[in-house]
């Protein structure tokens, strides 16, 4: 917590609140940040805590959501530890997260170092990586269906045409999960792209000029001019994209449904296995707030490491 | 909305009913005929038609129990309805009706509505599963199809007549099994047909660990070793079989009836007709089909009850099952006979496999713990299927798993 | 970048450049080209497994078949009023929490703050359940209401705006406040008019979501009168029969709104988030 309040500019917010004499006026400017944030805390603590709340509360009891919830303690805590599939999907989990997000990153980076430079067509270069960030997921989730569909889809119709075997893209262990990272990236990049554009138009051209005039070489220009000042947006995108990588649900609920066998099954498949196929909500909502938590400490570990190499924000 | 009681005579007063099903455009339509049906006669009474995904029907119907907020009616799979009545989540209906009431119907789908002998849904129609084949292809190669129900083939003749059709490169591959979607039930078909059960007989242990349940599991995973069916066929897969049969990517599909009218509209390039299933030391077939229950959110139970009577009574039921193409479950209509307007000689194969449902399977999968079964069962197949996982492992596992479910109920 | 290298080779170089990203860009439209490909197709060329790149029939009356088999209109309809008043909503609520993060210090703010950026580490599926029955308590079902309200306050949007308003300087503000302008005057007259670009980006990411939402409205609208143009993609999908025809169809028609906001709003999406200090 010290280390957030370390990116506030706090004297001279302080000296802010506190010129104005007179109990009235100082009680009125301190409700005022209350006042603000007040209808989005309302908003949440309803729609959001709450709930969350409650769920901690369902993952003490056994729970088929039709019938009455009974007390059962940390039953459902202690099943998740002895739970081989519960280990396997968080572990699918945990690929998953580690093929798609440093891997978004790069080719993000890449594409916005590339769509930087002056180049013919550059607007409309820019739209079309973009163009995958706007389809909805359901909509992603079909197109990726047809496309990889083993029997008539068309990436195999192609193989086929070039003489490499049909593959059976969404019913083999092998490639099940690199066509659900495949269609992943192509949706991601385009997000990761945008961002770092973003930053990098951000970044005075004085740097450069000032790092050509010490006689830097491109490479060397990007190691230590760009890299360093794209940090703190490595470290948002790391960060969202591992949210998005942990909660991954819809592609694979149409693609895979989490098989063949468990290669596809990720944890909140598994949860949402557990919770509306097996009727099981209190386990399902144990491995939620496991899920959350590990989510949660992921990110704190992370800002952490990243203050202490650096001022963020 | 009226809240309170609603004498006999019913209702004068308007009344809103839901119901929630899922079904395609064929079921949707008859649905939707015999509702226009009742709020003529029913002037007061309106019914809106919740169509979902059958995907996500489940979880939308127990999402909105558990918010009290459920549909007054609501479709439901035979394998389901114990579940809804274990939970009390579907209504006790013998208040509703005479005593003589179930008589009427056929005893195996009127045992599968009742839990601890109170029925909790009234029975609508039943489905089940016959051998569908590309006539094209199997002349091509040679093959004549078994004619009456005793003729069927045996599972060697079956794979023999497969291994033909790959041999020969007729379709992509010989056959596929409709059993993704959360419908493994169906690989007990076989299990049945080779003198095997998942329980034992009073339903009180596994019996999946024996030699019948390892040697079934060793013949259906053969069918993916050997490239007999489409790997993406598997029960974890999302791949509608009947587009494979349509365009003749497989020969043969092991399907039910109410894929009659897609075929028929979709196979445009071959001819194609449907016959009994394979047997081996048994013949058996998968009890399908669907009830109706009433919620315990309903605010209007009698209402609701006698629009469920009338959407099964005869007259009723006749019509939806020859317009959507599925089987009676009144006996005077199985036994009078229906007139399916599609394929009618098909139909009769089916009404005849209905014949051999095993009555233990039936109440195997009526079991209110069923849903946890399925899952289960679904994972473990499929790694058998998919993943190489052998069939005595397998079998340990659903053991296992079975286990578990019965002690934790 | 300034570069040191020769003008023949850094021509080379950016050759070389720009063609692999039209290559990669090739590859990364396809799949919107297939589903229009797809969309007008004979309907019986679907399955025969033919490779045939190119339409080979432009069948209009795909579009039309699919339009006047479903109520895509009414679902449209559902989905702009919903996206609309979430944008209105949502963004006004998120530059007041936003700029009350970046701008003031008051007791408990940060751990207000990591509140705040918890809500976005719940899976949805984990409370789905508990916030059903929430919505169903206010009686907020089958309403437009029922989704907009759920999703209203944005960790993702909050985050942004506080970004962002932590490089407006406090000597523009506290000029204000001597001369005695409220708090919310000094909001409205001096904050939002420096804010344009964020509020740009925060009305094209907030339509896309809601546009884009889910899970929510699946469990929330269930007459289908109340459907959003997902959900009705979802009941397509979910049909026993698939019809790839319609679907990419439908597909394509729910992709429209999107592309034509960010056709006209790329510059200020790229702008706002270079000033969002996501950087």
């Amino acid at each position: 917590m010290a280390d957030l309040s370390m990116t506030y500019p706090k004297e001279r917010s302080e000296t802010t609140t506190s010129r104005k004499p007179g109990w009235w006026s100082s009680y009125r400017s301190r409700l005022t940040p209350y006042l603000f944030i007040a209808p989005n805390l309302l908003l949440f603590s309803i729609f959001v805590f709450f709930p969350l709340l409650y769920a901690a509360y369902i993952s003490v009891h056994q729970w088929s959501l039709i019938d009455a919830p009974e007390f059962n303690g940390v039953q459902n805590y202690t099943r998740l530890l002895s739970d081989g599939q519960f280990w396997q999907s968080l572990t699918n989990t945990v690929v998953y997260s580690a093929a798609t997000v440093p891997t978004s990153l790069f080719l993000g980076l890449f594409l916005a170092i590339g769509l930087n430079r002056k180049l013919a067509a550059r607007t409309l270069l820019r739209s079309i990586y973009f163009l995958p960030v706007v389809v909805s997921s359901v909509a992603t989730a079909v197109i990726a269906a047809w496309l990889f569909n083993d029997n008539y889809g068309i990436i195999n119709a192609l193989l086929k045409q070039a003489g490499v075997g049909p593959v059976a893209w969404l019913s083999s262990p092998r490639w099940a999960l690199p066509s659900i990272i495949l269609t992943t990236l192509w949706v991601r990049i385009g997000f990761c792209m945008v961002v770092y554009l973003a930053a990098l138009q951000s970044i005075s051209p004085s740097y450069y000029e000032a790092a050509v005039i010490d006689g830097a070489t491109r490479p060397q220009q990007f190691r230590f001019v760009t890299w360093p000042l794209l940090r703190p947006t490595t470290f948002l995108l790391l960060i969202l994209n591992v949210i998005y990588s942990f909660q991954v649900f819809d592609l694979i609920f149409v693609m895979t449904g989490g098989g063949p066998g468990f290669s596809t099954t990720m944890i909140v498949q598994y949860i949402y296995q557990a919770a509306f196929a097996s009727s099981e909500m209190g386990y399902a909502s144990a491995m939620g707030m496991v899920l959350f938590v590990l989510i949660l400490l992921f990110t704190l570990i992370q800002w952490r490491i990243n203050r202490r190499t650096e001022q963020f924000v | 909305m009226v809240t309170g009681r609603v004498n006999s005579s019913l209702a004068q007063s308007p009344v809103r009913l839901t119901m929630a099903v899922w079904g395609g455009k064929a079921e949707v339509d008859a649905y939707n005929q015999v509702i226009a049906k009742y709020q003529a006669a029913n002037p007061n009474v309106t019914i809106r038609l919740d169509v979902i995904p059958f995907g996500q029907f489940y979880q939308q119907v127990d999402t909105r129990l558990a918010g009290r907020q459920a549909p007054d009616l609501f479709r439901v799979t035979y394998q389901q309805v114990g579940r809804y009545a274990l939970g009390k989540a579907a209504i006790d209906l013998s208040q509703f009706i005479d005593s003589g009431y179930s008589a009427a119907f056929t005893p195996s789908v009127w045992s599968a509505v009742n839990y601890q002998g109170k029925p909790y849904a009234l029975p609508h129609h039943t489905d089940t599963f016959a051998l569908f084949y590309n006539a094209d292809m199997l002349a091509q190669a040679g093959v004549t199809v078994p004619t009456s129900l005793d003729q069927a083939w045996t599972w060697d003749r079956f794979i023999q007549v497969a291994k033909v059709l790959k041999e020969k490169s007729i379709g992509s591959y010989p056959f596929a099994m409709s059993w993704q979607n959360s419908a493994v039930h169906r690989w007990m078909i076989y299990l049945y047909q080779h003198g095997g059960q998942l329980l034992n007989n009073d339903l009180t242990a596994p019996q999946i660990n024996t030699p019948a349940g390892i040697e079934t599991i060793a013949w259906t995973q053969s069918w993916f070793k050997e490239g007999l069916v489409p790997p993406s066929t598997s029960v974890k897969s999302a791949e509608p079989v009947q587009n494979l049969f349509a365009n003749g990517t497989v020969a043969m599909m092991l399907n039910g009836n109410w894929q009659i009218p897609f075929v028929n509209q979709q196979m445009t390039k071959f001819k194609w007709g449907v016959t009994y299933l394979p047997r081996d030391v048994a013949m058996a077939d998968d009890l399908g089909g669907t009830c109706v229950a009433i919620s315990r959110d309903s605010k209007n139970p009698e209402v609701a009850a006698d629009f469920l009577k009338f959407l099964v009574n005869e007259e009723n039921m006749r019509d939806y099952i020859s317009a959507a193409q599925f089987l009676p479950v009144r006996k005077s209509l199985v036994e009078g006979g229906v007139q399916y307007a599609l394929r009618p000689d098909e139909m009769k194969v089916f009404v005849e496999q209905t014949k051999t449902i095993p009555q233990h399977l039936v109440s195997t999968v009526v079991l209110p713990t069923w849903g946890k079964f399925n899952p289960k069962l679904a994972d473990e197949l499929d790694l058998a299927f998919t993943s190489g996982q052998s069939p005595e492992q397998t079998a340990q596992n659903i053991e296992a798993h079975v286990k578990n479910i019965l002690l934790s109920s | 970048m300034v570069t040191t290298t020769s003008p023949a080779r850094q021509r080379l170089e950016t050759g070389g450049l720009w063609l692999l990203l039209t290559a990669g860009a090739l590859v990364m439209f396809f799949p919107i080209y297939w589903m229009f490909a797809t969309a007008i197709r004979p309907r019986d060329e679907i399955f025969s497994g033919a490779v045939n790149l190119l339409p080979t029939g432009w069948v209009w009356s795909n579009f039309t078949a699919a339009l006047s088999r479903m109520p895509f209109l009414d679902w449209t309809w559902n989905s702009l009023v919903i996206a609309i008043a979430a944008v209105v909503i949502t963004v006004s609520l998120n530059l007041l929490c936003g700029y009350a993060f970046a701008k003031f210090r008051f007791a408990g703010r940060d751990i207000l703050f990591i509140g705040v950026l918890s809500a976005l580490m719940i899976p949805i599926q984990v409370i789905i359940v508990p916030l059903f029955l929430v919505v169903a308590d206010l009686g907020l079902l089958n309403s437009y209401w029922g989704v907009i309200l759920p999703r209203a306050a944005e960790a993702f949007g909050i985050f942004m705006v506080r970004q962002f308003m932590v490089s407006i300087p406090d000597e523009l503000l506290e000029a204000a406040r001597l001369d005695g302008a409220s708090e919310l005057t000094i909001f409205l007259k001096v904050v939002l008019p420096l804010s344009k670009p964020i509020i740009a980006v925060l009305i094209i990411f907030t339509f896309m979501w809601r546009w884009n939402d889910f899970v929510l409205p699946l469990v929330i609208l269930t007459d289908q009168e109340m459907y959003t143009v997902q959900l009705g993609l979802n009941l397509l999908k979910g049909q026993y029969n698939t019809e790839w025809t319609d679907i990419m169809a439908i597909a394509l028609l729910s992709l429209m709104p999107m592309l034509v906001i960010f056709v006209f709003f790329q510059r200020q999406l790229i702008q706002g988030i270079a000033g969002t200090g996501l950087k």
